[in-house]
């Protein structure tokens, strides 16, 4: 038959000084909370950013320019990237792969036909296809080939939209913009050709107007003067954009971001700064709210004292009464760290309910990291509790 | 180490003598300083007058107090290795003890108290409790507080409350010193019948000799 712990407990001096008791208990239950909630935060803001890149098999994506200053204002040799400098990225370990936006080093010149009447001069970028979002099966040129198929940032197609009625130009659905054709006559070198560029595919990601890479080689080598490949653009393939080493490496050589999209990533450095200070805050509550309880437990041993070290004489095991005392106090702990759990859980929901306005990429509901993390904490003060009675009580033997 | 004395037999104690005693104690004591071995079933009378160590003694052979030089030994064990689990295990299986102060929780009644001890290791059934209360003249104040009692009555407690536990040896130290005779020889009565059930010691130390009891063997401390 198992000892009953209960004719014991009423040998305990449980009642003594209530008030640290219960400062303890609420302490204990602001640490929690404080701690959870930080996790939470932290976990919140890693979801929003993962999704809020533009990622690609698992990497991003970013093209980066050279700071144009009053200083390399005119002096274009100084705003392009040359092979150095671009061999010097490539070996950086934070970045996977690498592509040059190459330019034209002609002129090239768009019209809409007879059907828009528009013509402007324009550029033309190429760029490896596996730096672009989306690229079909058409994206192809072969030496001799008319037609030229182009990938429009989504963002040009939005400006075009957006000044053609002023300009008495129709606006064009997606749709049918795929289905124009348009000129383009490059010229240089004492040549020019005219070829029938259609516009396959919108790009969210680069801001340009994309051309097979074959054709804008083959083009510059026709029409144009230079010898060396210069890139004013280049993109990186990366883990993280927001990787702060890749962030430090570009600010140190006044490189840029195009559409920074490490704009989110340089608040989360602060923002997440921000929630682990306040994560340390609250397992210091914590720390302090297990001491002042631990100081409570002391005080109870010490006024039971007697009782104590007269069941250890009848025969009681030290062992035994430390797992009961101990044990004593394990359903207010785990009724303060599951109430901080439901606050937590609460507050979780509310931020992402009203604050958040139920955005897909966050959950209403708590992490499970958090919901382990309490699990740790009740495990953590009933040990460290164990200990302590346990220490105590063999000093009484 | 573990403790394991499920089948306790001997009690051997090896030139013991308190840390705090002169060395010349042992040429006027029979047991202190002296190699002696208590068999299972000796009832042994110890005498000692004030300040002979007598409660000392006991404290030693219970595992209380461990300021002594020499030996105490269990089945061949000593006692100074064993754990505090050890130990309990040892008060709750096999050491019973009736102390001079008798050591019980005023503000439980008196059948809280034996049935605390009871419980830890029950040799008899709760109603064990009420039949030897009875008998030793209590038994109307089984609902008491024990700091309601006289000391006659918390001493009467402490007596059936080291009878209510499996034992191999029965320690008393001055166990009637608060009892009239007549109270006395009842509760030593209910003692030997006890212990003649578990085939039990009983090293019984007191100030003077008690009729009484039909000690097998003396000792003057």
């Amino acid at each position: 038959m198992a000892v009953s712990f209960k004719p014991i407990r009423p040998l305990l001096q449980t009642g003594v000084n209530t008030a640290s008791r219960w400062f303890s208990y609420i302490g204990l239950g602001i640490g929690v909370l404080l701690l959870l909630c930080s996790v939470q935060m932290y976990i919140n803001i890693q979801q929003m950013l993962s999704e809020g890149s533009v990622k690609k098999e698992g990497s991003d994506f970013v093209a980066i320019t050279k700071i144009i200053t009053n200083e390399t204002m005119g002096k274009p040799e100084m705003n392009i990237f040359n092979e150095q400098e671009i061999d010097e990225l490539r070996k950086l370990p934070f970045i996977e792969a690498l592509s040059p936006l190459l330019a034209n080093d002609f002129r090239v010149q768009l019209s809409a036909g007879e059907v828009i009447p528009f013509s402007t001069d324009l550029f033309l970028e190429t760029l490896d296809d596996g730096f672009i979002d989306t690229v079909p099966p058409s994206f192809t040129w072969q030496q001799g080939q008319t037609l030229v198929p182009i990938i429009m940032s989504s963002d040009f197609f939005e400006i075009y939209n957006v000044f053609a009625p002023g300009q008495g130009l129709p606006q064009l659905s997606k749709q049918t913009a795929g289905s124009v054709a348009v000129q383009i006559t490059c010229s240089g070198n004492g040549q020019q050709q005219v070829f029938v560029g259609k516009v396959v595919a919108f790009s969210d990601r680069v801001n340009s107007v994309l051309v097979p890479k074959n054709f804008l080689v083959w083009a510059n080598h026709t029409f144009g003067t230079k010898q060396t490949i210069e890139a004013g653009r280049v993109f990186l393939k990366t883990k993280d954009a927001n990787n702060p080493e890749l962030l430090r490496f570009l600010d140190s050589k006044n490189y840029k971001i195009n559409k920074d999209r490490t704009l989110l990533g340089r608040n989360k450095i602060i923002i997440q700064g921000i929630f682990s200070g306040l994560g340390i805050f609250g397992l210091l509550v914590v720390v302090l709210a297990l001491l002042l309880f631990s100081f409570y437990l002391q005080l109870v041993i010490a006024r039971s004292k007697d009782s104590l070290q007269l069941l250890l004489t009848l025969g009681y095991s030290p062992l035994w009464l430390s797992k009961n005392v101990s044990k004593r106090f394990m359903p207010v702990y785990i009724v303060i760290v599951i109430s901080a759990l439901g606050l937590a859980q609460l507050m979780q929901w509310a931020f992402h309910h009203y604050a958040m306005y139920d955005r897909p990429e966050l959950s209403s509901f708590v992490h499970w990291i958090v919901v382990v993390l309490s699990v740790i904490l009740i495990i953590l003060s009933v040990f460290s509790n164990y200990k302590l009675v346990k220490k105590l009580l063999y000093k009484l033997f | 180490m573990v403790f394991i004395l499920y089948n306790l037999m001997q009690l051997t104690i090896q030139q013991l003598l308190p840390a705090y005693f002169e060395n010349k104690r042992k040429e006027t004591s029979e047991v202190w300083g002296k190699d002696i071995v208590f068999e299972k079933g000796d009832l042994v009378k110890i005498i000692a007058p004030s300040g002979s160590g007598k409660t000392s003694l006991i404290s030693f052979l219970y595992g209380m107090r461990s300021d002594y030089n020499g030996n105490i030994l269990y089945n061949g064990v000593n006692l100074r290795r064993s754990t505090p689990e050890d130990i309990s295990i040892h008060r709750k299986d096999h050491i019973s003890i009736v102390l001079q102060d008798l050591r019980l929780f005023p503000d439980q009644t008196v059948q809280e108290n034996l049935e605390i001890k009871r419980q830890l290791n029950p040799y008899h059934p709760p109603e064990k409790i009420k039949e030897m209360a009875t008998r030793l003249g209590i038994g109307d104040k089984l609902r008491s507080k024990c700091g309601m009692c006289s000391y006659g009555e918390q001493q009467r407690t402490a007596i059936i409350r080291s009878l209510l536990q499996p034992y191999d040896i029965l320690l008393l130290d001055e166990p009637f010193s608060h009892l009239d005779s007549s109270n006395a020889e009842k509760a030593m009565e209910l003692m030997l019948e006890e212990s003649r059930l578990r085939n039990a010691t009983i090293i019984f130390a007191d100030l003077e000799r008690i009729d009484y009891f039909p000690y097998t063997k003396l000792y003057h401390l």
